[in-house]
């Protein structure tokens, strides 16, 4: 298959789906064989298809998207209407200043959970990032969906997508983080679930492994 | 033990020798063993095959005949030539006294045309 035609650039295309040193390879011995177009396209996809496969026999995947992703979409998503729903109140009226002072911290706390859950995302699976953020999306979609009229504000957005998203890129680059953040971010994964107190107790207790995780991993930096 | 599609793959290493790669390997498959092999499957037995210790790959340097990109060489080790002959020896034993395990040419089996 030595053409460079639009075949040709479909399957190299098909294989950005692939590691880069894999890519390589597998272009390189389509390249020398006489395959049609569909049958590299398989053979690509196909390869493809079984890599991510198996990246869901290790526990990672399920971590980070089950595990982590789902229920922290569901919970930030509570405290990001609640949260917002505080600052309006308190914003709207100016006696309300004791509650302006409750809010901002709680606020900072969520902001500050929402990278951290986006780092372990980022971290712990890599390869699997989409159907993490297809984990985290499906509940704030089905939520839209329910309830149309209350919308997406930008201060949701602020609190949960961006330092999310964020996280997502910090965790893909780098995998471990300083001692003294790592101790930080534990401190306020323990704080966060306890402030906001959504869910009951397990599932509060559930939200605190992203913290244990991140003091492991720079424990182990430090060994 | 070794599968059969494991072993077809350390027997086209084999054959190749010092020329084993995914390409290669795969033409060997199709030819002389007589069934398709996707890349996929082809990729990722070698990597279950390096796993266990039967073969060892690495890149080679890339080549103007593929565009410009490398090759992943394979080479079967001595554990993969052990594993091989253990699968080849025990399909020789299971099929001894068999229809199909009788020389070549003497018997034929039902379903055979006359």
């Amino acid at each position: 298959m030595k053409g460079r035609g639009a075949g040709w650039r479909s399957v190299e295309a098909a294989a950005g789906l692939l590691a880069p040193v894999e890519r390589e390879v597998v272009l390189g011995d389509l390249a020398e064989t006489d395959r049609e177009v569909w049958r590299a396209l398989g053979d690509v996809l196909g390869l493809a298809a079984r890599r991510q496969l198996s990246q869901w026999r290790s526990w990672r995947p399920w971590a980070a998207s089950v595990g982590l992703a789902l229920p922290a979409s569901l919970f930030l998503m509570g405290c990001s209407v609640a949260a917002s729903a505080d600052l309006a109140c308190a914003l709207g009226e100016p006696g309300q200043v004791q509650l302006l002072w409750f809010s901002l911290p709680r606020l900072l706390l969520v902001i500050a959970w929402a990278w951290m859950a986006g780092f372990v995302v980022g971290s712990v699976s890599r390869a699997t990032l989409w159907a993490s953020l297809l984990a985290c999306a499906v509940p704030c979609l089905y939520c839209l969906s329910k309830w149309p009229g209350e919308g997406l504000s930008h201060l949701r957005l602020v609190v949960f997508f961006l330092p999310g998203l964020c996280g997502v890129w910090r965790g893909r680059r780098e995998m471990q983080l300083g001692p003294n953040w790592a101790v930080l971010l534990a401190a306020m994964a323990m704080l966060t679930p306890l402030m906001w107190s959504r869910g009951g107790w397990v599932y509060g207790c559930w939200l605190l492994w992203p913290g244990g995780y991140v003091a492991a991993m720079a424990r182990r930096k430090q060994k | 033990m070794v599968g059969e599609f494991e072993f077809l793959i350390l027997s086209a290493a084999a054959h190749l020798g010092e020329e084993a790669y995914g390409a290669a390997m795969r033409e060997v498959i199709e030819t002389k063993g007589g069934r398709t092999c996707s890349l996929g499957a082809l990729y990722i037995t070698l990597d279950r095959l390096e796993a266990k210790g039967l073969v060892k790959t690495w890149m080679s340097a890339p080549t103007q005949q593929r565009g410009g990109r490398a090759k992943r060489m394979v080479r079967v080790t001595r554990e993969g030539v052990r594993a091989a002959r253990e699968f080849y020896q025990a399909v020789i034993k299971i099929s001894s006294g068999t229809v199909w395990g009788e020389s070549r040419g003497r018997s034929r089996l039902p379903g055979d045309a006359a």
